[in-house]
């Protein structure tokens, strides 16, 4: 039965499986298959001045991050003490031989370190808070690694050693369409640098859907807009249930981030209307053979809301239409 | 039951956790939380100016993009201090034609503090860190936080964010933002005679024509503190406090009479809110367990709960309530805006690592909420002397009309999350998941007038009503005695339900057509997630991972009683490209649910209280809709989406990207509602690329394309009165008389007749179709809607190697929405069947078939070249350049024509407008 559904699917399927196929035969010539056997066991620490005697420009760069404030100043703990080392892992085997990749844990693509390597060596210091749901996520699922967001070597973010000057470019340089849907008519005010993505989304992975930092939309929503929050007398149900029955998160081509032009986003649960359809249609030129227009109030301007102004619930004990 | 074994257990659980917190290493935590970012529109992200000429350009994220090169600095030096500040003069364009450049930022000409910023350390790792922007505007920001690395950190900001909704609204009023909107002469609050609704609506457009336009907007003012500190090793706790103000006003409607049919004015919403937010909580982190419980308090207030507003409109006497003094019946309308609530939560969070059990892994969440508020409830009007349907004592004007004089409501949210992922065998990682969230709410209010047991409502400040009425069986009005009696009845009654239905069947009475509202409904829901994944590595660097999900949500009150959704999603990661990384998903979604009940509503309306009649009754208001729509958050759904990212290093020096997400979704069961026999899609198809040739020169590109498509159906309702016969022609039309010569001409035959009585409403006229005197499918109307929006960005910066940096970026981004419509218009009666007239058509053409497009065009350019002048000092030469072009004919006319109508529906903003604007700066800039 399940397996009907997907016969129409197929053609996608094929083309995964084809891919997939294709991509696999490649990992002979693979970056990160030349180095899974990390060699780090047997090597021992050797500090930052030894490290800093070859990586002039990191070791300039990386002190004026925090991890070289935290490592420096006030470590509290004997891996924080290693400094370099700490997150590259002991150095010894590196320093003999420098060519070989498997001697070090390094953090950028030519290097080839495996991403859970890499990404243990994050959560060796940074495991819980935030991260407690990373197993799992979505971002740990396509094989993102830390460094694939943070570039620790050097300040190119206030906060949060990003990669990139704000958590909002950071995002982008994968999320294209969010960058793009940020630049619609209504939109959240992140170009703005008013809002970021981390306002709304915990990247590290949440035990909720999209990681979202709340447990639901609505409670996501309800951290800035309270005023929503309720409860009233008189509730609009898919309201109550999910703000996104009727608005898009990031923007929208419609006022108020809608996901539909008004009044066509109310017909689409609310057929019944008192006005002619054909008239909710009308030109809004005046009606030459009259004199006068036709032009409905549902809609001209905020359509339904014209009158429906309390459309998000209303505590007035009138408001069951949300009228008052 | 003997305890002593769990308790030995716990005994020990609980030493090996107190062995584990006393051994295992610090645990650091760099989430963020709300309020991520501080900045504005000139401020979005840190820049460093010239970067570091010895650094490496080319270094590439796992994924395979270009890292970007460091800012140059000095060698940093423990206990140093460190700071800038920028300085200048601005010049801005932007006037109030630039209400969408303006939205959300407030770039003002004049002495222009653009940023500052100061970072002090202490030999022994305390630090002091100071940054703002935009000082005096009204996006401007501030923190400061002090503290110890490693140790400690409170962190205090303010910002505010300006949100401009319009800068064309005519305001009519005074006192916009407080509690009470008085009418600015020369209009009048409830005018009336020699004043008609005539006089009044040219009076209401004239004023308007002669009202400049201005501008409704508000100001988010938020401001906090936060503190972090770590305790011991691996003992963390944190505590904030927010407080925001939101201040100013927005567009709104104000309808009056009853149903709107007397039209409505469009006034400024005042917004006065103030939102306190606590947060406190304490983490825990070894390395096998990790712990947060953490405890948050949101309190919202409305400062101005209750609003009045003058209403110039000229409206007639209704529930007893008549003009007095030379005023008309209705001088003012009076809101009840948003109440007060206070949301509490608490969540504990825990998650364990299972070394010895398949390297597994358990993680649980759960989180208890309440949302609630009390607000005192207004009476439905502040007129004395209301009666409704002839009885006197109701006292509508007091609270003592009420059922109940505070809302008393209240939510209550349950959320539990567990989850447990096991490793097999070192390729495999499985992992299952099971989420409850659960909404319990108390609402209960009982539309009724316990003075007088009357249930049903006044409605716009009694202008209107919407009350329950009753009739005799027959459908002919009660006799005086019968009245008499049924309104002694309910005053004696205590507005009990039961209680007045049985009295209806007892002496022969039925509710009238009028389908009021008498208590709130009480939607809550419960959903359940269970969830079962596999990520599989095929090799050293591919892996293919499978998930499956099942969401149930069991709603009260909804037209599903419960709806399941299949989620079956399977992706795919390929990292061994030597140059390049791959990432595909695939994710099918199937709801489905219980049958769908067209109308769950009827306890909460007065049809409950009986049934219909037998006699000419309409019975439009007792059906809610046809039973072949569907409301999509219900409907059955089939949905597919298919993701992929590709990004690849083409040279050390060039990375690109090309990522794309197709979504169909169709909703296969829905005749009415989003369209079942189309399916609605989204598709996205996007391109990157960055060209960072040495450390000094970056160029990079996107483009963005997005298309969508949807289309719904409806049908506009005709008529349904019992004891009506609906005759249903050829060309679509229907009607109750018999074929006219015009018809007889133009050969429009009848097709059928159905008569409506009491016992045969509900089949015939609850569903769409050929012969439904309510639903006739010739009345159907298709909407289609299409999408279509393409952005551009493009971005150089160069160093110079006198140190000058320049920094050019342009965006376009076009989006359009089309839409498009279909219908009968015989059957809808614009045109008279067989004899369309003249004027008919001319207006069927200015109906035509579609809208004109919703269009928004940006052109933006931003540039910047610093010039170094010594080594702390700069200048810094800023420019932005915007032009918009935008069509949207939800507000096309009222510029012109406030009024379009004669029944006084008042449109007071004209819509955002095309803009061509400009910021230029000259600032100095200081660095220490």
């Amino acid at each position: 039965m399940i397996w009907g559904r997907f016969s129409c699917k197929g053609g996608v399927l094929g083309v995964l499986a084809a891919l997939l196929l294709i991509f696999s035969t490649g990992q002979a010539v693979a970056a990160e298959a030349a180095t899974t056997a990390m060699t780090q066991d047997a090597a021992t620490y050797v500090g930052e001045q030894t490290c800093a005697g070859c990586h002039v420009t990191e070791n300039k760069n990386f002190g004026h991050t925090l991890h070289a404030k935290v490592f420096r100043q006030n470590p509290k703990n004997e891996a924080e003490k290693q400094v370099c080392e700490a997150c590259h892992g002991p150095g010894s085997n590196h320093v003999a031989n420098p060519t070989d990749k498997s001697a070090l844990i390094s953090f950028t693509k030519s290097w080839g370190t495996p991403v859970a390597k890499m990404n243990e060596q994050c959560l060796g210091c940074h495991e819980g808070g935030n991260r407690t749901n990373w197993g799992g996520s979505i971002h740990q699922t396509k094989k993102l690694a830390c460094s694939d967001c943070h570039n620790p070597m050097a300040k190119f973010s206030a906060n949060g050693l990003l990669k990139k000057g704000s958590i909002t470019e950071t995002c982008q340089t994968c999320h294209q369409q969010q960058r793009a849907e940020f630049r619609k008519k209504s939109h959240m005010p992140v170009p703005e640098g008013k809002m970021t993505c981390s306002d709304c989304h915990n990247p590290h992975g949440t035990d909720g859907p999209r990681l979202l930092k709340a447990d639901t939309v609505n409670e996501l929503c309800y951290s800035c807009h309270a005023e929503k929050r309720g409860p009233y007398i008189y509730e609009h149900a898919p309201v109550r249930e999910n703000c996104l029955n009727c608005h898009l998160q990031h923007g929208s081509n419609n006022d108020k981030l809608l996901k539909m032009s008004r009044p066509m986003l109310c017909l689409q649960c609310h057929d019944k209307n008192a006005n002619g359809m054909g008239h909710q249609f009308m030109d809004p030129n005046i009606n030459p053979a009259t004199g006068t227009s036709n032009l409905p109030s549902t809609r001209i301007g905020r359509a339904c809301q014209n009158c429906h102004s309390q459309i998000h619930g209303s505590n007035s004990v009138s408001g069951a239409r949300w009228r008052r | 039951m003997n305890i002593r074994p769990r308790r030995k257990n716990l005994a020990c659980c609980i030493s090996l956790a107190c062995i584990a917190m006393a051994m295992q290493p610090a645990h650091a935590d760099s989430a963020y939380g709300v309020d991520a970012i501080l900045g504005n529109a000139f401020n979005t992200g840190y820049a460093g100016g010239q970067r570091d000429p010895d650094a490496t350009p080319s270094k590439h994220t796992p994924t395979g993009q270009l890292y970007g090169v460091p800012y140059a600095r000095d060698e940093a030096v423990a206990g140093a201090t460190s700071g800038w500040v920028e300085i200048g003069i601005l010049s801005s364009g932007a006037d109030e034609k630039a209400a969408l450049f303006r939205k959300y930022k407030d770039p003002q000409s004049g002495l222009y503090l653009n940023s500052f910023g100061m970072t002090t350390e202490s030999d022994n790792a305390r630090f002091l860190d100071i940054t703002g922007g935009g000082v005096g505007n009204d996006d401007q920001f501030y923190s400061l936080s002090v503290g110890r690395y490693n140790d400690w950190k409170v962190k205090a900001f303010y910002s505010e964010t300006p949100h401009v909704f319009t800068s064309t609204y005519r305001n009519l009023w005074s006192g916009t933002g407080t509690a009470n909107l008085t009418l600015n002469p020369p209009l009048v609050a409830g005018p009336v005679a020699p004043a008609t609704a005539a006089t009044t609506d040219i009076a209401i457009g004239n004023a308007a024509l002669a009202t400049p336009y201005s501008e409704l907007s508000l100001i988010r003012k938020k401001g906090g503190i936060r503190a972090d500190m770590n305790l011991q090793d691996n003992w963390k706790v944190f505590a904030s406090y927010s407080n925001e103000k939101r201040d100013g006003a927005r567009p709104f409607g104000m309808v009056s009479a009853g149903g709107g049919g007397t039209g409505g004015v469009e006034i400024p919403e005042s917004i006065d809110y103030d939102t306190h937010d606590f947060l406190a909580g304490i983490q825990y982190s070894d390395a096998l367990n990790s712990a947060t419980l953490q405890a948050a308090a949101s309190l919202f207030r409305n400062n101005v709960g209750t609003m009045t507003v003058g209403n110039p409109m000229f409206l007639n006497a209704a529930n007893g309530i008549v003009a007095a003094g030379g005023v008309g019946p209705f001088p003012r309308a009076v809101f009840d805006l948003y109440p007060d609530n206070d949301y509490y939560n608490l969540k504990g969070e825990y998650a364990r690592e299972l070394p010895d059990m398949m390297k597994g892994r358990f993680t649980g969440v759960v989180s208890l909420s309440q949302s609630k508020q009390n607000d005192n409830l207004i009476p439905s009007t502040s007129y004395a002397g209301a009666t409704v349907n002839a009885i006197a004592g109701g006292a509508w004007d007091t609270v003592a009309s009420l059922s109940q004089p505070t809302a008393n409501l209240k939510v209550d949210i349950n959320m539990a999350d567990f989850g447990l992922s096991l490793k097999p065998v070192d390729d495999l990682d499985v992992k299952g998941k099971i989420r409850y969230y659960e909404t319990q709410t108390n609402s209960n209010y009982q539309a009724c007038n316990p003075l007088t047991g009357q249930f049903g409502r006044l409605t716009n400040d009694g202008s209107g009503a919407a009350m329950f009425n009753a009739l005799q069986t027959n459908g002919t009005a009660m006799t005086a005695g019968q009245a008499a009696a049924l309104n002694a009845f309910m005053a004696a009654n205590g507005c009990n339900e039961a209680a007045l239905a049985s009295y209806l069947v007892a002496n022969g009475l039925v509710p009238a057509a009028g389908n009021v509202n008498i208590r709130s409904i009480p939607y809550a829901y419960k959903q359940m997630n269970y969830t079962l994944g596999a990520d599989y590595q095929l090799g050293n660097s591919n892996s293919i991972n499978a998930n499956y999900e099942r969401e149930t949500l069991e709603r009260q009150h909804r037209e599903r009683a419960e709806t399941w959704e299949d989620k079956i999603k399977l992706g795919y990661v390929n990292r061994g490209l030597e140059n390049g990384t791959l990432r595909l998903s695939f994710e099918n979604d199937r709801l489905r649910g219980t049958p769908y009940i067209s109308d769950p509503y009827d306890p909460f309306y007065s049809a409950s209280l009986g049934s219909p009649n037998t006699g000419n009754l309409a019975m439009t208001s007792w059906i809610h809709v046809n039973s072949l729509h569907r409301k999509f958050d219900l409907a059955d759904r089939d949905q597919n989406i298919l993701n992929g990212r590709f990004n690849y290093m083409v040279r050390p020096d060039l990375d690109a990207g090309v990522s794309f997400q197709l979504k169909t979704a169709k909703y296969p069961d829905a005749v009415f509602g989003l369209d079942g026999r189309n399916k609605q899609e989204q598709n996205s198809l996007n391109f990157d690329l960055t060209w960072q040739p040495s450390a000094q020169m970056t160029v990079s590109g996107y483009y963005a394309y997005q298309d969508g498509k949807s289309e719904q159906n409806g049908i506009q309702q005709n008529a349904c009165v019992v004891g009506t016969t609906y005759n249903f022609w050829s060309d679509g039309s229907i009607s109750t008389v018999p074929q006219t010569a015009a018809q007889l001409a133009a050969g429009v035959t009848l097709v059928s007749t159905t008569t409506v009585t009491s016992a045969n409403f509900l089949a015939t006229c609850g569903t769409a179709s050929a012969t439904s005197p309510l639903y006739a499918t010739s009345r159907a109307w298709n909407v289609a809607q299409k999408n279509q929006s393409d952005t551009l960005g493009l971005g150089f910066k160069f160093d110079f190697s006198n140190m000058t940096v320049l920094d050019v970026n342009y965006t376009y981004s076009s989006n359009r929405t089309k839409i498009s419509y279909a219908y009968n218009p015989y059957a809808l009666g614009i045109l008279t069947s067989g004899a369309p007239t003249a004027a008919q058509l001319l207006t069927l053409g200015l109906i035509g078939g579609g809208f004109s497009d919703l269009v928004l065009t940006q052109n933006v350019v931003d540039a910047s070249v610093l010039v170094p002048f010594t080594k702390q000092s700069s200048v810094r030469v800023l420019g932005r350049f915007e032009a918009g072009r935008i069509r949207d004919w939800h507000y096309d006319g009222v510029a012109a024509n406030p009024t379009p109508g004669t029944n006084q529906q008042t449109y007071l903003d004209s819509g955002p407008q095309h803009y061509r604007t400009y910021v230029l700066g000259v600032m100095y800039q200081y660095k220490m």
